[in-house]
């Protein structure tokens, strides 16, 4: 089939439009300009721990971080080596790093933040601090230590009473009201090079669509999106899953087979996740595909039939219209299954609608944290990270002893406005397809805001 | 009754049962008038409701109408028809029915599987097959139906609208909720009340209505779609089925017309009646006692009258204060008593000169018999002197002694006599009778044992809980032996004497029992007559002694007797 030249043009400028072009800023980018971020969830701390969204706000870093390859990079250590033992780990930090207050970054300054981390983990840990060396030893072997030093809480951090976070990143603090608003300005020190904007405006809990930035939850919003903002989904990262409250396995075993996850995801969620019949998303663990299945309806009603399920209540979080939509489709499902389920927010009911969100990268860890969370925690510790066939059939378990019901993974999506364009770092041939991180934005400051 | 009692009750039934006939007329005629304007009120309820009916729904349709051409549905008609993904409209019914008020409104596929719905949102994809039907739902105006929805079933005014893009149709089905808020808005006038009853699921819909009558008309129009009207005491009830598109029978309008105001107005005649009821009474004892006051009191005073003569009064008169038949009456009476009193006096006299007649003779007779004995020994006393005087020391001894002996006899006799008119007033105190009654026995043994003496059998049946009675003992004895000696006199060939004592009530009864020859009615209506006797030897004195002990004791005596089957004396005390 031969097209005509016209519409080979509007078909080149559609893919061009579509394409995350702009975020990867196709036009040369320009240093200055703020840009304003409308976020509907209200942080109340600054605790880097507690930063688990895919906006990355750069304010302190790690002395590694994870890239979209799954690698370790370095960020504020520059090199490292550990024993054969993996009991003893040394660190060289970057040189010329200076905190947002201008004291230099040193590893006796680094050491207070990175106890703190690890000792949540590994209690007997010890770390010694020379010059620009740190030494992180521990009785037993710990090879998961660059993995640890790599999530959020890890960061190297300061505190002082005029400033609530004093990291070594593009950004600093210049104002905190917390649950209200977050204020940024380009931390013309940074190690890394200045940032390109000049400050960030972080509002919370504002309605969308008059920020350069803002977060779309879950749900039909596309339409109220203005005029030529674009989206941006991040890979599946959070787990909308139902749990029974008192182990009612058999219950769980029928809602299993009655509830279609596909309209949830299509309609309900309009595509911003994916249908999960595993606990990890598929980009995390490489097997979820293992675990699909068709809801089967006739086979619900005949185990409800049999074990003779009485009425059931839902809970879902209060105040969020999503996943009610999403608990109401249940009951839906399970109606035409014969189990009668009364979807409510909160409170002491038969089965509970979670969500969970990754904190890492780690299919290990993550395992891990939901089998505690699930009550098999003590199983947990046949996981190996090493050998990807430990996690199927550990999750496969959790799974089979209808222990949890997946229901979907859901993306965070952000609306990002025409005159805010990302930057990819020399470091990497593509964006970051987990996170949008702000020091690589800019904004075109000839157009409107 | 006294005749009072009778005035008065004739008086209040004729006032009662005259004011309870115009209470009823009254009431009856009130009940059917509302009856009436019930009727009418009902009646023009439904039509005023049929237009509300016809109103609520032509605003329907409009604001369905309204949906239907609205942008949105609009621009997912054309995506429709463009094949594209709908998924991004699952909320718009929402948006939709809330803009134009409807309570139900979903957005429908042509293959009937819903795309967006504003009363179950979490209902897309699922099918509403009804709409797939071949209808031109623009033509068609608004119908009932029953709706699903998440927490049960509800009852609306639906309509439908197609939206044609291309080769699809679009199906937009909309409507308002039919409930108890929609009655509320309804124009009804005062004491009119209505409800709905839904017959869509039985959980969710209670059964009782409030009342008894509601449930049964409910339920007999559930057997029968149609419009039926109940009546109780507290409201009417009609009954108006309605129904869905298929004819099915999917509510039923309860209209209530309270009765309250009837119910009022029949309290206020029955509390009238029994005022003037109450009156009525009243009156018929102020009547009665005026009436008896003016009409009764002659004949009081006669009855008064009359009582005074009966207790002995023979010289009591009643006044005579009117001419009519009550004075009549009266006089009647006074010379009733008047021959009365006369006759009584003759019969006295008579009975007085009888009695010294049989005085006469019973002391003729008993003087007579010791007299000849001592005129036949003086006689021979003389014979002897003059005939033989040696012998007549001898003969005088032997007369000396008759005479003495008859002398005495003379004595006894006139003792007795004596006796009878000197009868002493008991002494009265507690007295076992069943003590008495063996002593009279007892006294007798000996004689019955006597040799020679004609056999008698005595049996005593004394009764064990008869207790005491006030009596004189020495009275009580001499009575008791009397009788006793009148039963052995009256089995002179022996026979079986019985002394009975019981107590029936508040009396003591002691009998005394023979089996001797018996005695004639005429003997027993005299046996008690002093001086009567049927014995050739006694005074009559026994018996008569006997009544008058017993009538200084407030007591009773009585005999029983038949010739040939012996005799029975029953004396009654009050215990």
């Amino acid at each position: 089939m031969r097209l005509p030249v016209w519409a080979w043009f509007a078909l080149a400028s559609l893919l061009f439009g579509l394409t995350p072009s702009s975020l990867l800023g196709a036009v040369r980018p320009h240093y200055g300009g703020a840009l304003t971020v409308e976020l509907s969830n209200a942080w109340t701390t600054l605790d880097p721990g507690s930063f688990k969204a895919a906006l990355s706000i750069p304010i302190a870093e790690t002395l590694v971080r994870i890239n979209s390859r799954g690698e370790i990079e370095p960020v504020l250590a520059v090199a490292w080596q550990h024993d054969p033992d993996f009991k003893r780990w040394r660190f060289s930090l970057r040189p010329k790093v200076a905190f947002h207050d201008g004291e230099a970054l040193t590893a006796a300054s680094a050491v207070p933040s990175l106890l703190v981390a690890l000792k949540q983990q590994y209690s007997d840990v010890s770390i010694e601090a020379g010059g620009q060396a740190l030494v992180v030893e521990c009785d037993h072997a710990i090879p998961e230590l660059l993995d640890r030093l790599a999530a959020p809480g890890a960061a190297i951090v300061r505190k002082s009473d005029a400033n609530p976070l004093i990291g070594t990143g593009p950004f600093r603090v210049t104002l905190w009201e917390p649950g209200r608003r977050l204020a940024l300005a380009a931390f013309d020190e940074y190690w890394g090079g200045r940032p390109y904007l000049d400050s960030v405006a972080i509002e919370f809990g504002a309605g969308h669509g008059h920020a350069d930035m803002f977060d779309i939850p879950p749900g039909p919003a596309r339409r109220i999106l203005p005029e030529g903002v674009v989206t941006w989904s991040s890979e599946p990262r959070t787990l909308v899953a139902i749990t029974a409250a008192n182990g009612d396995t058999l219950l769980l075993r029928g809602l299993a087979l009655a509830i279609d996850r596909t309209p949830i995801v299509n309609v309900l969620a309009q595509h911003k996740g994916d249908a999960a019949f595993g606990l990890l998303p598929q980009w995390l663990s490489g097997y979820a595909f293992l675990f699909q299945s068709t809801p089967d309806v006739m086979r619900a009603k005949q185990l409800v039939s049999q074990a003779r399920l009485g009425p059931a209540s839902l809970s879902y979080p209060a105040n969020d219209a999503f996943l009610r939509s999403v608990a109401e489709r249940v009951a839906l499902n399970a109606r035409d299954a014969g189990i009668a389920i009364q979807p409510m927010p909160t409170g002491n009911t038969n089965l509970r609608l979670i969500v969970w969100p990754l904190e890492s990268t780690s299919a290990a860890d993550e395992l891990k944290r939901l089998a505690d969370q699930l009550g098999a925690g003590d199983r947990s510790k046949q996981l190996d990270p090493s050998k990807p066939e430990t996690l199927y059939e550990f999750e496969r378990s959790l799974l089979d002893e209808h222990r949890v019901i997946p229901v979907l993974h859901l993306r965070e999506n952000y609306g990002i406005a025409p005159r805010v364009h990302f930057q990819a770092p020399a470091q990497t041939s593509a964006t970051d397809p987990f996170a949008l991180h702000l020091e690589n934005a800019w904004v075109d400051q000839r157009a409107q805001p | 009754m006294s005749f009072r009692t009778k005035i008065f009750l004739s008086i209040t039934a004729t006032v009662v049962v005259a004011v309870w006939i115009v209470a009823a007329v009254v009431s009856a005629l009130v009940t059917q008038s509302f009856e009436r304007r019930d009727e009418q009120r009902t009646a023009s309820l439904v039509s005023e409701l049929q237009r509300e009916f016809s109103r609520r729904g032509a605003e329907v349709a409009r604001r369905v109408q309204a949906a239907a051409d609205s942008d949105a549905v609009q621009r997912l008609a054309v995506d429709l028809g463009g094949h594209l993904d709908t998924s991004q409209y699952y909320t718009e019914a929402q948006t939709l029915a809330q803009e134009q008020s409807l309570d139900f409104l979903e957005l429908v596929a042509p293959d009937a599987a819903i795309i967006s719905s504003a009363e179950w949102p979490a209902r897309f994809g699922y099918k509403e097959d009804w709409l797939a039907q071949p209808v031109d739902w623009n033509a068609q105006g608004v119908f009932l139906k029953k709706e699903d929805l998440a927490n049960g079933a509800a009852l609306g005014l639906i309509t439908v609208r197609s939206v044609k893009a291309g080769d699809v149709t679009l199906y937009v089905a909309g409507g308002q909720r039919l409930d108890d808020e929609f009655l509320d808005s309804l124009p009804v006038a005062d004491g009119t009340h209505l409800q709905l009853y839904r017959n869509l699921d039985a959980t969710l819909q209670p059964r009782s209505l409030g009342s008894k009558v509601a449930d049964q008309l409910v339920e007999d129009v559930q057997r029968q779609p149609r419009q039926l009207t109940r009546v109780s005491d507290a409201a009417s009830i009609t009954a108006i089925p309605l129904r869905g598109r298929d004819n099915q029978l999917l509510a039923i309008l309860l209209i209530e017309n309270s009765r309250a105001e009837l119910v009022s107005l029949k309290r206020y005649i029955q509390g009238t009646a029994a005022a003037v009821g109450g009156a009525g009474v009243l009156l018929g004892l102020i009547l009665s006692f005026w009436t008896a006051s003016r009409v009764t009191r002659p004949l009081r005073n006669l009855a008064l009258s009359v009582r005074e003569v009966a207790s002995g009064k023979w010289d009591t008169r009643a006044s005579v204060s009117s001419s009519d038949e009550v004075g009549q009456l009266a006089r009647d009476f006074n010379g009733m008593t008047e021959q009365l009193v006369e006759q009584r006096d003759r019969m006295i006299q008579a009975e007085r000169v009888a009695a010294w007649r049989e005085l006469a003779r019973r002391l003729a007779h008993e003087l007579k018999n010791p007299l000849f004995p001592l005129q036949i020994t003086i006689e021979n006393l003389q014979r002897s002197r003059d005939a033989s005087p040696e012998q007549f020391d001898e003969v005088f001894r032997e007369s000396t002694s008759t005479l003495l002996a008859e002398l005495g006899h003379l004595k006894t006799i006139i003792g007795r006599f004596s006796d009878f008119a000197k009868m002493p007033a008991p002494q009265l105190e507690p007295v076992d009778v069943n003590q008495i009654a063996r002593q009279a026995m007892q006294l007798f043994e000996a004689q019955l044992q006597a040799p020679g003496h004609t056999p008698v059998e005595t049996k005593l049946h004394l009764a064990s809980d008869i207790g005491q009675v006030a009596a004189d003992p020495d009275q009580l004895l001499r009575a008791l032996r009397n009788l006793v000696l009148n039963a052995f006199d009256a089995m002179p060939r022996g026979g079986a004497l019985t002394m009975r004592t019981s107590r029936h009530d508040s009396k003591v009864a002691i009998e005394v029992s023979d089996t001797g020859e018996g005695l004639t009615p005429e003997e027993c209506d005299r046996l008690f007559t002093p001086y009567y006797t049927t014995k050739q030897h006694g005074t009559g004195l026994g018996l008569a002694i006997v009544q008058s002990v017993v009538s200084d004791h407030k007591g009773t005596i009585s005999v029983q007797s038949e010739p040939g089957k012996g005799t029975t004396f029953r004396i009654e005390l009050q215990a």
